[in-house]
């Protein structure tokens, strides 16, 4: 049995006068890639900006090691090994490659200088590209900056918001790649629409709806589920 | 409820019924002055409280009303003649030119953001005041002028009457303007703009009438100013009647009427015996401190101000007894 | 020839302390969103406390470093008193920071009288020099000189160093600072002090410039300072350095061609930049 590294429960949180989660619940095991699914506007997005602590959650706990990390600043959470791939990658666009990386490394001593040669080799584009701005990248270089920024220290997890949004085929063929490479050494969340990925990377999957978890299990299980698929992802 | 409401009407008619009188049974010169001193404020707080409290807009440059109105009265007083006619024609071209350049002022700049709001209005005021210190053969610059105020105010208590009726009179239209659906809209505008806007209402439009509304009222209020101490200079353009402006609403209560009134009352008052204490304790010159602090802990602590938080003591209270849940209420008071 | 000359040196050392103010600025609005209305109190306490110093010890340098540290001080103080209660809500923060300026000003009456106070050029930076027919103030030229060092010394830091570097990519996008395991109140706190510190070396370069110190100078300045920030964009220190320059310069002529519309003038363009160009005329970004 598989030791559980995060354990959301009974997730409520509020933007504003909105109250966007109503109860999300989910767990990720250590070693898999858990993937939340569910329709635009479901409140995945929202569950990975609360578990880092940039919406903050009006109810509920984040479990992380089993230590509550719900009231805990987003740079604390950071530095407590969760790594954070957002939606729109928030490359910093006026930042060469090589800047940007250098804002997520801690420290600059030789052993996270080697990590970082090792994260790079996952995505040799990014070396070509070393002193180019963050901006002028394309959408898949951006999306492997992210994930790179992300991964230059050895977090425990990592959540990825929608890595394949708006990349060609091929594009997203590499990232899936480099994602299977990744997991090898961490723990990933990921939050997907394009099933077809999600079913190939994903051990476990969490559907959520209106704010809620409404269905979760393995992922072999959810491929057969033509029903489940049908009334939640709107395919099969 | 009902009750309740009728009992603060009578209050507010007791209480005008009260200034009223007082002149006639009072011979205190100061007191007079200071009481027509705080009805011009009050005025003048009150139109500042439709921007900031009502609409949820802060500008910086209100005072430029204000010496709008102060200026047009006092130089038609001065180049025409010094009669009652000519005051009330003064007072009605400076909130004409007021609602002018308040208008276009508002179509110009209410679009954007808070901050670069506030920064203009601080600017476009500024450029007023340099053209009231430029156009010496106007204004007479920083030195000012005297003037002949209209033979009927030769009376002190006359001026202060019409005062107190000026004051009355734009409580009352204030209160129905709030009170009224495009009060309401306004309100919301500074609740939630998007959502405002969403339910087919654009917040543009009706900022730029908030902020003629008060442009207008703070017209009047300049009007009265000058006239009050028949002399007029830049200093009524400057930072400083803003300033008061602003602590008046802070201190006495945001988004309500009754608030700035307050609010004028407790710093006319206060000024006025700080500044005589001042003579014996050198710290009071500064008085302005204590405002500056007690106005810093109140947007901190007591954002609503004196009478915002004294009536969510009172609804508390009632609440607490009859057990049932608090309803948005409406401007009674 | 000599009167070009020397207004464009007057308009550049007016320039560049106006630079000394919006820089601070310019960075805490980019880093926080927090426009700080106060910031004109600190340049005025900055003069103060420096000329005091001055007279104190004797030593021009030491009231300049002493200006320096009053100005972290406060800088500090505001950011734990006044901003951070306040921090989201723009409103607020706009009330907030402007009371705090009157309290500043008021303050500066009260520790050091309300009276203008009068400020000498150290000896050494007294008198001009001489290049053929025209003469030019030492003092103005330390001035320029002093802010070219201080805008040369924050860009390499900005551009070169770590702090540097999370300073610029906060002002790109916070939230992913913060994700990165970067405490990003703390580097606000800093660049705040840092901001203040370079209000208060504007505000004490000021006073042997103009001879006199006088408690609503900070207002004065802080209003060009706005007007700068506006125009060189919104987080731009390079932009606040063109647009302070452009400012001055605009000033310095025409206060001698055309003097009734000195400061109209730049109003009037903060004005149009602010309506046609929100984002500023000098960056890149639309």
């Amino acid at each position: 049995m598989m030791k559980t590294l995060l354990k959301v429960e009974e997730l409520h949180t509020h933007i504003g006068q909105y109250h966007i989660l109503q109860g999300v619940s989910f767990e990720a095991r250590e070693g898999e890639v858990s993937v939340l699914l569910g329709r635009n506007g479901a409140g995945k997005t929202t569950t990975l900006k609360t578990i880092m602590g940039l919406t903050p959650a009006s109810k509920g706990t984040i479990l992380f090691e089993d230590e509550d990390i719900k009231k805990r600043p987003t740079y604390v959470i950071a530095n407590s090994g969760i790594g954070y791939v957002p939606e729109d990658q928030g490359i910093f666009a006026d930042l060469t490659v090589e800047e940007n990386m250098k804002v997520a490394m801690r420290k600059e001593d030789d052993a996270t200088l080697a990590r970082q040669e090792y994260v790079l080799d996952l995505f040799p584009d990014l070396k070509t590209f070393w002193k180019k701005d963050g901006g002028h990248l394309s959408g898949g270089q951006k999306q492997m900056l992210a994930m790179a920024r992300a991964f230059v220290h050895e977090s425990k997890l990592l959540l990825i918001d929608e890595p394949s949004k708006g990349l060609a085929p091929i594009v997203i063929e590499k990232v899936m790649e480099a994602i299977t490479e990744m997991k090898k050494s961490t723990t990933i969340v990921l939050v997907e629409q394009n099933f077809f990925m999600a079913s190939r990377i994903g051990d476990r999957y969490t559907l959520i709806d209106d704010g809620a978890t409404v269905h979760a299990g393995a992922m072999k299980d959810l491929i057969q589920n033509e029903e489940l698929k049908r009334k939640y992802l709107g395919i099969g | 409820m009902k009750r309740k409401f009728q009992l603060n009407h009578y209050l507010l008619v007791v209480i005008v019924l009260a200034l009223v009188i007082f002149p006639f049974v009072s011979d205190s010169r100061t007191w007079t002055i200071l009481l027509t001193q705080i009805f011009i404020f009050s005025i003048l707080a009150m139109s500042y409280d439709i921007l900031l409290g009502y609409t949820g807009i802060v500008s910086f440059g209100h005072a430029m009303f204000f010496g709008m109105g102060a200026y047009t009265t006092a130089v038609m007083l001065k180049r025409i003649e010094p009669t009652m006619g000519m005051f009330i024609l003064s007072i009605g071209v400076g909130m004409l030119l007021a609602g002018l350049i308040s208008f276009f002022i508002g179509l110009l700049t209410l679009r954007l953001k808070s901050h670069f709001f506030a920064m203009l209005t601080l600017a476009v005021s500024g450029l007023f005041l340099v053209l009231a210190e430029k156009w010496r053969t106007l204004t007479q610059g920083n030195d000012g002028f005297t003037f002949k105020a209209p033979e009927f105010f030769k009376d002190r208590v006359m001026f202060y009457l019409v005062a107190l009726a000026c004051l009355v009179l734009v409580y009352l239209f204030l209160r129905r303007f709030v009170n009224s659906p495009f009060g309401r809209v306004l309100v919301a505008v500074r609740e939630n703009e998007q959502r405002t806007r969403s339910l087919g209402f654009n917040p543009l439009h009706y900022k730029v009438i908030a902020s003629v509304v008060a442009g207008v009222i703070a017209s009047l209020a300049g009007s009265l100013y000058a006239v009050s101490l028949r002399f007029v200079n830049t200093s009524v353009l400057t930072m400083d009647i803003t300033l008061d402006a602003l602590l008046m609403t802070i201190i006495g209560g945001v988004g309500t009427l009754i608030g700035p009134i307050v609010g004028a009352g407790v710093i006319e008052l206060a000024q006025h015996y700080l500044s005589g204490l001042a003579k014996e304790y050198p710290i009071f010159e500064r008085w302005i401190i204590f405002f500056g602090i007690v106005y810093i802990l109140a947007v901190v602590f007591f954002p609503r101000g004196i009478v915002g938080t004294v009536r969510e003591q009172i609804w508390k209270r009632k609440t607490k007894k009859d057990g049932s849940k608090p309803v948005p209420k409406k401007e009674v008071l | 020839m000599e009167l070009l000359i020397n207004l464009t040196i007057n308009g550049l050392a007016t320039g560049m302390l106006i630079f000394l103010l919006a820089s601070g600025l310019t960075l805490i609005f980019g880093l926080m969103s927090v426009l700080n209305f106060a910031h004109g109190g600190l340049f005025a306490w900055g003069a103060y406390s420096g000329v005091w110093f001055y007279s104190l010890t004797g030593s021009f340098f030491l009231g300049i470093l002493g200006a320096i540290l009053t100005g972290a001080i406060l800088g500090f103080i505001t950011e734990k008193l006044i901003i951070t209660p306040v921090y989201g809500n723009h409103v607020q923060q706009i009330l907030i920071t402007l009371g705090f300026m009157l309290v500043l000003t008021e303050m500066l009456k009260v520790v050091w009288g309300p009276n203008q106070i009068a400020a000498k050029v150290p000896p050494y930076l007294a008198g001009s020099y001489e290049f053929g027919d025209v003469l030019i103030i030492k003092y103005r030229l330390f001035i320029i000189f002093v802010g070219f060092l201080i805008f040369g010394i924050f860009q390499y830091m900005l551009q070169k160093t770590k702090i540097g570097l999370v300073v610029r990519a906060g002002v790109m996008n916070k939230e992913m600072v913060q994700a990165l395991g970067i405490n990003i109140k703390r580097v606000f706190l800093y660049v705040f002090m840092t901001g203040a510190a370079l209000a208060a070396l504007g505000g004490v370069l000021f006073a042997p410039y103009s001879g006199v110190i006088y408690a609503e100078m900070g207002f004065e300045f802080a209003i060009l300072a706005f007007i700068v920030v506006v125009i060189g964009g919104m987080g731009s220190f390079s932009g606040s350095l063109s647009a302070a320059i452009l400012v001055g310069l605009a000033g310095s002529y025409m206060a001698y061609y055309v003097p009734a519309l000195s400061l109209a003038v730049n109003m009037m363009l903060m004005a149009i930049v602010l309506i046609f160009r929100p984002q500023g005329l000098f960056t890149a970004k639309g």
